[in-house]
């Protein structure tokens, strides 16, 4: 009985140590998604430990090999679905004071970004680029998202999002058109003439 | 075009579509927006770290042997 037990814990110790390699090490990218889906760092807290919860728990039906950090996006996607979902904003709809008030709050930890050069993009602020992105359908920010923030493949995104990889190609294709017209209209406001190039 | 930027295009349609941009200074234009847009997203979007106690709390509750 006592060698049952521990065969099973050194079994178990084993999936521990797996599990803090292969998913913990992206806690900071899920606690930022989660950020971005509830807009408040509570929600996003609770989001982030039901998540790695729910993936502990099937940690053994995760193909080894596969991206896990996609694994757990969409774990914590569905999680955010069933949770926040029914009282989540119109779509369309967006708050920006919520988006003023949520910036200001996670501000203060700056990370280490690296500036791109031109002017067009110096004139913009940090708030502005979350604005606009924010103001985008979900459809269409939510691929955006996960494409240039997260960096996953067009074949990760549809598994996420449930869709073929050309409905995601053309997502991405006219999300970033709006952006681009909404960061335009920062810009000017900032003076700068983006007809004329960058 | 945008999945060009993304590194995603076949290499049949890279080749299509480079001969393409050299082609037409529209498209090239459309081209050099839709990359800009990536990168300002990528630069510009903060990103923060998880707090401390969330992550010690996600490795607390993964050392809970079932």
């Amino acid at each position: 009985m006592n060698e049952k037990k521990q065969i099973l814990s050194a079994q178990e110790e084993l999936k521990q140590k797996e599990f803090q390699e292969e998913a913990v090490a992206h806690i900071n990218a899920l606690y930022n998604y989660a950020l971005h889906l509830t807009m408040n760092p509570d929600d996003a807290e609770d989001l982030v430990q039901e998540t790695y919860l729910k993936a502990y728990k099937f940690f053994n039906s995760f193909e080894r090999g596969t991206n896990c950090k996609a694994w757990l996006f969409k774990i914590l996607k569905n999680n955010y679905i069933n949770k926040f979902r029914k009282n989540a904003r119109e779509p369309g709809k967006v708050d920006y004071d919520l988006i003023k008030d949520f910036y200001h709050t996670i501000k203060d930890v700056q990370s280490d970004t690296t500036e791109a050069e031109s002017d067009f993009f110096h004139s913009l602020l940090h708030e502005e680029v979350y604005q606009a992105l924010q103001s985008l359908p979900e459809e269409f920010r939510e691929v955006i998202q996960l494409c240039d923030i997260e960096g996953f493949t067009y074949e990760e995104i549809a598994n996420m999002v449930e869709s073929p990889i050309g409905t995601v190609r053309s997502r991405l294709y006219r999300g970033r058109k709006l952006l681009r017209a909404k960061l335009e209209d920062y810009a000017k406001k900032h003076g700068f003439d983006t007809d004329s190039g960058e | 075009m945008s999945a060009a930027i993304d590194g995603e295009l076949t290499p049949k349609e890279e080749e299509e579509l480079g001969s393409h941009l050299a082609d037409c200074p529209e498209c090239r234009a459309e081209f050099q927006d839709a990359k800009n847009t990536k990168i300002i997203i990528r630069e510009r979007i903060v990103r923060v770290q998880a707090p401390k106690a969330l992550l010690e709390s996600i490795v607390r509750i993964t050392s809970i042997t079932s």
